[in-house]
Order: C-alpha cells, then sequence, then structure tokens
C-alpha cells in the first residue's frame, strides 16, 4: 500500500497536463520569454510596446496551429536573442538541468564514502604501546605528586 | 564636491558623440526578407515581395522618439538624393506604436513624401526582430537582407553602403 501511496504521488508530482487552451499556451510562453527592452521582466508580465508586440506574435503563432510551443520560442529567440528566461530542457542545453544535479549525487556520495572511513578508522583498536601511554596518563591524573 | 562630479557628468554627456552607425547582426542578413503585408498611412497595401526588383530601405520609426526625429531630415536628404537615380531605393517608414494622425502631423511638419507602413500589433517589427526604433533595414532587388542599422542613420552612410553593395553585386553578376 505504502509503495503504491509513493508510486502515485512520485507520478502526480511529475506528471505534465501541459496548457490545454490557447491561451494558457500563450501564457507559458510568454512566461519562459524575456521583454527585450526592460530588464528581468517577462513577456508575461511586462506592458512595454515590444513585449506586447511578441505576445501578440505568440498568440498569432498559436492560433494558427502549426508551431509547437517550442517552435515559437525558438522563432522568437532567433529574432531576439538572449530572451531566453529559462534554458532549453532538449539536447546539449539540458546539460545546465542536469549537471546540478549529477555533482549534488556525487557530492552527496563522496560525504557518504568519507564518513564511512572515518568511521571505521574510529573502530581501530589501540596496540600495546598506546595502552602503555593511556596507562601512564591515567597514573599522573590519579596521582599528581607522583612525578614530583 | 558633489556639484564639481554633478557638472562634470553632465559635461561629459553634452560633449560625447553619439555611437557611430555600424551594421548590427542579425540571423536574418543574407536571407530572405520575412514576409510584410500591411496598409499605408493615407490609402494603400504594402507587400514587401511586391518590391523584388528595387533596393527597399525599412526605417522603422516612432514620432515621438527622439533620434527618429533627429535622423529624419537626413531620411529626407536620402530620399530626395535616391530619386534622382533611375534605380534608386525605395524609401519605406514602419510605424512602431504610433497613431495615423501623429504620424501625419510629424511628416506634414518635417518633410518626406515617402509611404508610411501601419504596423498596429507589431507583427513586422517581430519579423524583423526590432525591439527599440530607430532601426533601419535594407533588402536587395531578390528579397534578400542585407544591412540593419540600429540607432539613427545618416544619409551619407546609407547611400554610401547601398552603392558599395549594389557596385558588388553588379560585379559579381558580371
Amino acid at each position: 500500500m505504502a509503495v503504491l501511496t509513493v508510486g502515485l504521488l512520485a507520478f502526480g508530482a511529475t506528471r505534465s497536463s501541459g496548457p490545454s487552451t490557447q491561451e494558457e499556451r500563450i501564457d507559458a510562453i510568454s512566461k519562459r520569454l524575456a521583454c527585450p527592452t526592460c530588464s528581468g521582466e517577462s513577456i508575461y508580465v511586462s506592458r512595454a510596446s515590444a513585449a506586447e508586440s511578441i505576445r501578440n506574435e505568440i498568440a498569432r503563432q498559436v492560433a494558427a496551429g502549426q508551431r509547437g510551443d517550442n517552435e515559437i520560442v525558438a522563432f522568437i529567440e532567433s529574432r531576439f536573442p538572449g530572451s531566453l528566461l529559462l534554458p532549453p530542457t532538449e539536447g546539449v542545453d539540458s546539460l545546465v538541468w542536469v549537471l546540478p544535479v549529477v555533482a549534488l549525487v556525487c557530492g552527496f556520495g563522496g560525504l557518504v564514502v568519507v564518513f564511512r572511513r572515518w568511521q571505521r578508522e574510529g573502530r581501530a583498536r589501540a596496540n600495546p604501546d598506546d595502552a602503555d601511554i593511556v596507562a601512564a596518563a591515567l597514573r599522573e591524573h590519579d596521582d599528581p605528586t607522583d612525578g614530583l | 564636491m558633489v556639484g564639481l562630479v554633478l557638472v562634470a557628468f553632465f559635461v561629459v554627456l553634452a560633449v560625447s558623440k553619439p555611437r557611430e552607425e555600424a551594421d548590427v547582426a542579425s540571423p536574418l542578413i543574407g536571407n530572405p526578407a520575412p514576409s510584410v503585408r500591411s496598409t499605408l498611412v493615407g490609402e494603400g497595401d504594402f507587400d514587401l515581395s511586391r518590391r523584388k526588383g528595387s533596393w527597399v530601405v525599412l526605417n522603422f520609426f516612432n514620432s515621438t522618439c527622439v533620434p527618429c526625429r533627429n535622423e529624419h531630415p537626413e531620411l529626407v536628404a536620402f530620399a530626395d538624393e535616391q530619386a534622382g537615380l533611375g534605380d534608386g531605393a525605395e524609401l519605406f517608414s514602419v510605424i512602431n506604436d504610433d497613431t495615423d494622425e501623429a504620424v501625419s502631423a510629424f511628416f506634414a511638419e518635417k518633410g518626406g513624401d515617402w509611404d508610411k507602413v501601419r504596423d498596429p500589433d507589431g507583427t513586422i517589427a517581430v519579423a524583423f526582430g526590432v525591439a527599440k526604433v530607430p532601426e533601419t533595414w535594407v533588402i536587395d532587388p531578390s528579397g534578400f537582407v542585407r544591412m540593419r542599422v540600429v540607432g539613427e542613420v545618416t544619409n551619407s552612410f546609407l547611400s554610401g553602403r547601398i552603392d558599395s553593395m549594389r557596385a558588388m553585386m553588379s560585379g559579381s553578376g558580371s
């Protein structure tokens, strides 16, 4: 039951329903693109003239139904280079998304290996010389005048 | 001290020269011009594909933008000069975020009798990747984009570049 619950939760969390209406598609595409004349704003948010023109073009292309979302984004990016707010999730560019996760996993794995090594070293048994040193230290502690 | 810095700042701004004209990169350069169909201020239609056979200059402008107003006398001189040539370039203004009334009043005051192309929803601007005006694009007689200039343009620069491109194309064609 627990496995089934976790599986369903994972499926629900990762499943992408995608925009269902044209308006939702226009909004989704607009949020992926930066306004070319205003700093730090998306086409979706900006009220600048250039942003409105681009939003109109997105709406026109969505209504025409000849291009997918990624193709429309690529078209706008070709006309206004540097307008991508998020790196693409396809091709070599997808490494931008994958590499941080790989680095995180490798870092976590490295920590696990190091901690285990330290744990093993912590269990090392004392040799006779170590025991003599400890015994001498204890004697000194029990009788501080012993050494005078 | 602060006053001195402010004065120096304004002096630098006042005497600094505007950026030199230069071609600006675009993925459209060397490729067929985007399809442009619209209407003209006044009356008539505009279809860029029907201008093939002529050098076409598209100047994206807005009657309230200061650089556009600054470059206008240069465009008037360019249009006059090209009109005197047998195969002179055709100049069109593409209206960016402006009204017919404002544009007509601007041309009535400042001169210039070339056609003004409407772009009410910014389709033409997006097709060319124009975000700010003024921008000037040159399209050759075969319909290929040859040049893009961002910012103010002068008659001498525009005429000179078109002359050299025209010479280069006629040389490669012979």
